[in-house]
C-alpha cells in the first residue's frame, strides 16, 4: 500500500482545493489546478505531464483575482476554463480563456469571457456538459440553480433558467449527466436531487444525508455514485432509489470527492479528508447484491479496496482522472501539492 | 356526365345504357348533377343536361360571352347534338318495342303447355288405388303366420325358466366355491316366487338342494362378519389407548414432582398395550392371512406416538420428559414386536425417532434465539421510556450475555442428558445426534450474527427467520444497543465460543461419527469481524451526531462579521454533554483499557509525540507574542515539515479509552474541516481559538492519546488562522480568565443540578 512514492509530484505556492483534467487537449495529458490563498495573490496552474510521463510540467501561470473554490476545465476546447471564487463575502463566477501567447509575456492575464453574475447567495461550482460541445453551463449556488447559454466566440453568457431549490435546502454541488444533457443531480443537506434542465423542476430525490460529491459513471448510464461524510462511498441505480446497489467502505473520517474512470468500468477514485486517496473496484458481485448469507458474502466478496494512496500531508479535496490517459489520475491535497499516479499496474488484474 | 359535340364511336353503347337506365330510374341521373354552389357561369353552362334547365337565359348567356365565330361553331354542335339525340330517341323506341314482342310469345308458350296436364293427373290417381289394394291383400295373407311365431317363442322363454331352476344348486355350489355369496344370494332370491307356488310339487328336489347351499352361504357369510367387527373394534381399541397416552404425556409437563400419578398413568398404559398386543395375538390365531392389516395397525399405532411427540416438542418439552416418551414408545415397540415380527416396527420406530430427535434440536435452537432476541428487543423498548436502572446498558449487556451463555448451556446439558440416558431406541441415533447438535449450534452462531447485523441495520438482505423479521422494530437502533451489541459479540467470539466447543468435544468423546463438525476458528472470525463493524457503527453514529452540531456551530453566524468574544460559545457544552453521555454509555460496557495514559499506540506512524509536545508549547509560545501574529503561519508550516505526519486514525479497540478516543479525535478533524470552509475575521478567529482553548482543558482528562488530540487542537487553531482575514490571536490571559469564568460557570450550575 505504500503507493505514494511512485507519484510524480508538483509544489503550488499556497494551500489548494480543486484540480481539472484538460479534457480537450488530446496532445498532451494536463490539468488545471487552483489556488486558495486569502491573503496572497492566487494563481492558476497549468500543469502538463512530459511525454515519458515522468514529470510535471508547469506550461502555464497565471494570475487569477480571488481564491479559488471551483475550477473545472472546458471539455471542448483546452484554452477555456470556469473557476468559482469567493473570498470574505464577496463570490462569483466566471469563465475566463487562457491567452494566446502567454509563452511570451511574463505575467500573462487570463482573459475574461464571460462572468456568470446574478447570484445571490454563495456560489458552489460550475459545471461543463462532460461529454461533448454543448453550450450550456449550470452553475449552484447554495440555493439556486442557474442555466446558462454561453457563447464562447461572442464572449457573451445569458441566464437562459433559474429555479430555487428552496432555502430549507443548502446545495452543496452537483454533476451532470453525461448521457443525458437535461440531467442534473444537486447535492444538499439532506438529499441528492435529481434535477429535468428542461423544466426545471426537481424530478427525483435520494433522501440521504451528508452527501459531499456525487459523478456519474461515464459508462454506464443510469449510475451514479455519492460520497458520504460519514458513511463511504454508495452507488445508485437512479431507475431504482429505494436502496444502493452497493456500497463501499469509503475513507477514515470524510469521502470528500469521487471520481469515476471515464474508460473503465467500476472503477472509482475516492479522495477524503484523512490525508488518504483511495482507489476501489465495484466488482459486478457486489452489483447484484442479491440474498447473500453473511458468511458467503466475506467468502465470495473480493476485496474492493484495490489501492490506498496515503502518502499526503493534508486532507486530499481535488481529484481528476485523465480522460486522455484514463489510468492516470492527479491528486491535490490541502498543502498544495499536486501528485499523479498511474494505476496502470492494477488493470492487468 | 358532359355532353360534348363529337362522341368518340365506343361510347355510343355506352351513352345507350346511361340513357336507358335514366328511363328505367330517373332518381339516379340527380346525383349525376354538379353541384349547386359553382359559379354561375359554369353552371349555367352546364345546366343543359338538367331538369333545371331555361332556354332563353342560356341563350343569352352565350350570345354575351361567345364571338359570333363561337356562335356559329356552337351552331354547329348544337345540330349535331341534336341530331344524335334523334337516334337515341329512335333507338330507344325500337329497344322496348322488341322487348314487347318478345314477352308476347313468352305468355303463348306457356298457355300451350298448360294445355296438356289433366289428362296426366288422371292417370296418375288410378295407378295409385290399385297400389294399394295390393298391398292389403299382402298383410292379412302374412297375418296367421305371424301369430304362431309369438306364440312359440313365449313357450321358449317359459321353458328357459324352468331349465334355470333345475340348475340353481349346481349354480349356488359353484357361488359358494368361489366365494361369490352376493350373487348367491341374488340367484337365491330370484328362484324364491317360483319355489313357493310350485316347490311342493314339480321342484321339490331342486328346492331341497337350493336351501341347502343357501345355509351354507348364510353360515359363512356370519364368519366374515365377525372378522371385521372384531377388526374394527382393535382399531377402536387403538384411539381410546392412544387418548389415554395423551393425557399421560400431559402429566409431567404441568406437575413435575408428583412422580405418583405418572407412574399409575404409566402402569394403566401399559397394561392397556399388553392387552392390545394379547388381542392382535389373538386375532392372527384365529384368522390367517391377516399380517398385513395388523401390521398398518401397529403402525399407525408408532406414528401416533411421534406425533403427540411432536406436539410436545412445539410446546418446549424438557429432554426428561421427551426421554420419558422415547421410553414408552419403545417399550410399547418391543411389547409389539414380540407379537407381530412381521411388521419390523423397530425399525420404523427409529426411523420416526430421527425425525423427532432432528425437530428437537432444531427447536432448542430457535428457542435460543428467540430468547436472546427477546432480552436485546427487551432493552430496546425500555431505553424509550424511563430509564430507571443505574446503567441500563450494562444491564442489558449482562443479561444477553447471561442468555448466550446460559442458553446455550441449558440447550447442551439438555442433549447431554439426552444422551447419557442411552434408552436403547436413542442408542442408535447417537451418532446421529451428536452430529446434529454440532450444526445446531453452528447454524445457531450464524442466524444469531445475522440477527445482530439486522438489528444493527448493517444487513437489509432477508433474513431466513420470517418471525424475526416481523418482530424487527421499524425505528432505527440506539448508539448504546449498537455498542452492547460490539461487546456481546466480543464475548461470544472470547467465551461463548471456546466453552461452547470445549463442551461439545466432552459431549462427542464418546465417539462421533465424522467428529467435530464445528469450526469454531471460522465462526469466532465472523464474530470478531461484525464485533469490530458494530464498534464502528457505534463510533459512526456517535460521530455523526457531533459532526451535525459542529455543522450547525458553523452555519449559524457570519464569520466574516463575527463579533469579539466575550465567552467560551455554548456549542461547548453540547459537545461536552454529548461526550458525557457516550462516556457514560463506554464506561457501562467496554472495559478499561489495560495500559495507563499516555499510551501510545501501536501504529508505526504515531511515533512523534515526544517531538511535537515540545514543538506545540513553542508554537503556544509564539502565539502568546502578538507581535509575531504572522509569522505564525510560516512557524506552523516549519513545525509541520520537521514533525513526521501524525497518524490520527489508529485501530479502534474494545477499550473505553480507544473508542472514546477515537471519537474525539474524529470530531476534532470535522471541526478543522469545516474551519477550512469558512472565512473569518479577527474575532470570529478568536471565538475559535477560545473555545479550542476550552476544549483542550476538558478533553484532557478524558482522552488516552493526548499528543493526537493535542495535535488536531493545534490544527484547528492553525486552520483558523490561515483562513483568517487578520489573524492575532487572543492573549493567553484574557483566554484564560474567559475559560476560568465558564469552567466557574459550570461548576456552579453542576452544584445547582446537585443541590437541587
Amino acid at each position: 500500500m505504500q503507493g505514494g512514492s511512485t507519484g510524480i509530484g508538483y509544489g503550488l505556492k499556497y494551500q489548494a482545493r480543486c484540480i481539472s483534467d484538460v479534457k480537450a487537449d488530446t496532445d498532451h495529458t494536463s490539468f488545471l489546478t487552483g489556488t486558495l490563498s486569502l491573503k496572497e495573490e492566487n494563481e492558476v496552474h497549468l500543469l502538463r505531464l512530459s511525454d515519458g510521463g515522468t514529470e510535471l510540467i508547469c506550461e502555464g501561470l497565471f494570475s487569477h483575482p480571488n481564491e479559488i473554490w471551483d475550477l473545472a476545465s472546458c471539455p471542448f476546447d483546452q484554452r477555456i476554463f470556469s473557476t468559482v471564487f469567493c473570498s470574505g463575502e464577496t463570490y462569483g463566477a466566471a469563465v475566463w480563456q487562457i491567452p494566446e501567447l502567454y509563452g511570451q509575456l511574463s505575467s500573462p492575464q487570463l482573459e475574461s469571457i464571460a462572468s456568470l453574475d446574478g447570484h445571490t447567495s454563495k456560489l458552489r461550482c460550475v459545471l461543463w456538459w462532460p461529454t461533448g460541445r454543448h453550450d450550456k453551463l449550470v452553475s449552484i449556488d447554495e440555493h439556486n440553480l442557474f442555466l446558462w447559454s454561453l457563447d464562447t466566440s461572442k464572449k457573451t453568457a445569458q441566464v437562459q433558467s433559474q429555479e430555487s431549490a428552496g432555502m430549507r435546502h443548502y446545495l452543496t454541488g452537483g454533476a451532470w449527466d453525461p448521457h443525458d444533457f437535461q440531467m442534473v443531480s444537486l447535492t444538499c443537506d439532506s438529499s441528492v436531487q435529481l434535477w429535468d434542465l428542461r423544466t426545471m423542476k426537481k424530478t427525483d430525490s435520494i433522501d440521504r444525508a451528508h452527501v459531499r460529491n456525487v459523478d456519474y459513471d461515464m459508462k454506464k448510464r443510469y449510475m451514479l455514485v455519492t460520497a458520504e461524510d460519514d458513511s463511504g462511498i454508495h452507488i445508485w441505480d437512479l431507475r431504482k432509489l429505494k436502496s444502493p446497489v452497493a456500497d463501499l467502505p469509503g475513507h477514515s473520517h470524510w469521502t470528500w470527492t469521487v471520481k469515476c474512470n471515464p474508460t473503465y468500468e467500476d472503477l472509482i477514485l475516492s479522495a477524503g479528508t484523512d490525508s488518504a486517496v483511495n482507489l476501489w473496484l465495484a466488482s459486478p458481485s457486489i452489483h447484484d447484491h442479491s440474498v447473500q448469507d453473511s458468511s458467503l458474502t466475506s467468502q465470495n466478496r473480493t476485496e474492493p479496496l484495490l489501492n490506498s494512496y496515503n502518502d499526503y500531508e493534508d486532507s486530499v479535496y481535488g481529484l481528476a482522472w485523465s480522460s486522455r490517459e484514463p489510468w492516470i489520475f492527479a491528486s491535490l491535497s490541502y498543502d498544495g501539492r499536486v501528485v499523479v499516479e498511474s494505476i496502470k499496474h492494477h488493470l492487468t488484474r | 356526365m358532359e355532353v360534348e359535340g363529337a362522341l368518340p364511336m365506343d361510347d355510343k353503347a355506352k351513352r345507350m345504357r346511361d340513357l336507358l337506365s335514366s328511363f328505367y330510374s330517373p332518381d339516379q341521373s340527380i346525383p349525376g348533377s354538379p353541384p349547386h354552389n359553382t359559379v354561375s357561369r359554369f353552371a349555367t353552362l352546364d345546366t343543359i343536361n338538367t331538369t333545371s334547365f331555361d332556354a332563353d337565359q342560356y341563350m343569352n348567356l352565350l350570345v354575351q360571352k361567345s364571338s359570333l365565330e363561337g356562335l356559329l361553331q356552337k351552331h354547329v354542335e348544337m345540330a349535331a347534338e341534336i341530331k344524335n339525340l334523334d337516334t337515341d330517341l329512335q333507338m330507344l323506341v325500337y329497344e322496348n318495342y322488341n322487348k314487347f314482342i318478345s314477352a308476347t310469345d313468352t305468355i303463348k308458350k306457356m298457355k300451350n303447355n298448360i294445355v296438356g296436364m289433366e289428362t296426366n293427373m288422371e292417370q296418375l290417381l288410378e295407378k295409385i288405388t290399385s297400389v294399394q289394394s295390393r298391398s292389403d291383400g299382402v298383410n292379412t295373407s302374412l297375418f296367421e303366420k305371424r301369430e304362431h311365431i309369438e306364440k312359440l317363442h313365449r313357450t321358449r322363454n317359459l321353458l328357459r325358466k324352468v331349465q334355470f331352476i333345475y340348475d340353481l344348486p349346481t349354480r349356488l355350489q359353484k357361488c359358494i366355491k368361489s366365494e361369490a355369496y352376493a350373487d348367491a344370494v341374488k340367484f337365491y332370491t330370484g328362484a324364491t316366487p317360483i319355489f313357493k307356488a310350485y316347490g311342493d310339487s314339480s321342484f321339490l328336489d331342486c328346492k331341497r338342494a337350493s336351501e341347502e347351499a343357501v345355509s351354507v352361504i348364510i353360515k359363512n357369510l356370519q364368519v366374515e362378519n365377525l372378522k371385521v367387527k372384531l377388526f374394527e373394534k382393535l382399531k377402536q381399541f387403538l384411539v381410546d389407548l392412544d387418548l389415554e397416552y395423551n393425557e399421560l404425556t400431559n402429566v409431567p409437563v404441568n406437575v413435575d414432582e408428583s412422580i405418583n400419578p405418572k407412574s399409575a398413568s404409566t402402569t394403566t398404559h401399559e397394561a392397556s398395550v399388553h392387552e392390545f398386543a394379547e388381542a392382535i395375538r389373538a386375532y392372527k390365531a384365529i384368522f390367517l392371512h391377516s399380517e398385513p392389516q395388523l401390521c398398518n395397525l401397529g403402525q399407525d399405532l408408532v406414528k401416533k406416538h411421534f406425533e403427540a411427540i411432536h406436539q410436545q416438542i412445539m410446546k418446549h418439552v424438557r429432554s426428561a420428559d421427551l426421554l420419558a416418551m422415547l421410553r414408552i414408545i419403545w417399550t410399547d415397540v418391543l411389547l409389539m414386536d414380540e407379537v407381530l415380527p412381521e411388521a419390523s416396527l423397530p425399525d420404523f420406530a427409529l426411523q420416526h425417532a430421527r425425525v423427532a430427535i432432528k425437530d428437537y434440536t432444531c427447536s432448542t435452537f430457535s428457542r435460543l434465539l428467540m430468547n436472546i432476541s427477546d432480552t436485546l428487543k427487551k432493552y430496546q423498548f425500555t431505553v424509550k421510556e424511563e430509564m430507571e436502572e443505574e446503567y441500563p446498558l450494562r444491564a442489558a449487556l449482562e443479561a444477553s450475555k447471561k442468555s448466550v451463555i446460559q442458553g446455550s448451556m441449558d440447550a447442551l446439558m439438555d442433549f447431554r442428558l439426552l444422551l447419557d440416558e442411552n434408552p436403547e431406541l436413542l442408542l442408535k441415533l447417537r451418532d446421529l445426534t451428536i452430529d446434529w447438535v454440532h450444526e445446531g449450534f453452528q447454524d445457531f452462531f450464524r442466524k444469531l450474527d445475522g440477527y445482530f447485523l439486522l438489528l444493527s441495520g448493517k444487513k437489509i438482505t432477508a433474513f431466513q427467520d420470517v418471525n424475526l423479521i416481523e418482530e424487527m422494530p421499524g425505528e432505527k437502533i440506539s448508539a448504546g444497543l449498537v455498542l452492547v451489541l460490539a461487546q456481546l459479540t466480543l464475548y461470544i467470539e472470547q467465551t461463548a465460543i471456546p466453552r461452547i466447543t470445549e463442551e461439545l468435544a466432552s459431549l462427542s468423546a464418546g465417539g462421533g461419527v465424522r467428529g467435530l463438525a464445528t469450526d469454531p476458528a471460522e465462526i469466532c472470525r465472523i464474530f470478531r469481524s461484525s464485533g469490530e463493524s458494530f464498534l464502528h457503527l457505534y463510533i459512526k453514529m456517535r460521530t455523526q451526531k457531533i459532526s451535525v452540531l459542529l455543522k450547525k456551530r458553523f452555519a449559524a453566524p457570519n464569520w466574516v462579521k463575527h463579533k469579539e468574544p466575550r465567552e467560551v460559545h455554548m456549542f461547548v457544552d453540547l459537545l461536552r454533554q454529548e461526550l458525557d453521555e457516550i462516556r457514560s454509555e463506554v464506561k457501562q460496557i467496554l472495559p478499561e483499557g489495560l495500559t495507563h495514559k499516555h499510551r501510545r499506540n501501536n501504529s508505526n506512524g504515531s511515533t512523534t509525540s515526544s517531538r511535537s509536545n515540545p514543538l506545540r508549547d513553542d508554537r503556544l509560545l509564539t502565539r502568546s507574542n502578538t507581535q509575531k501574529a504572522r509569522s505564525q503561519l510560516l512557524e506552523s508550516h516549519l513545525a509541520k515539515l520537521f514533525k513526521q505526519k501524525m497518524e490520527i486514525f489508529t485501530k479502534v479497540e474494545h477499550t473505553q479509552e480507544s473508542v472514546v478516543t477515537t471519537i474525539v479525535k474524529l470530531s476534532l478533524k470535522s471541526f478543522q474541516e469545516f474551519v477550512r470552509l469558512q472565512t473569518f475575521n479577527r474575532s470570529g478567529f478568536q471565538q475559535i481559538q477560545l473555545d479550542i482553548h476550552f476544549l483542550r482543558t476538558t478533553l484532557k482528562d478524558i482522552t488516552e492519546d493526548e499528543a493526537a488530540v493535542d495535535f488536531l487542537l493545534d490544527e484547528v487553531i492553525v486552520s483558523s488562522a490561515e483562513r483568517c482575514l487578520d489573524p492575532n490571536p487572543l492573549e493567553p490571559p484574557v483566554m484564560d480568565r474567559l475559560v476560568q469564568a465558564k469552567l466557574a460557570k459550570t461548576s456552579e450550575q453542576g452544584g445547582d443540578e446537585k443541590s437541587k
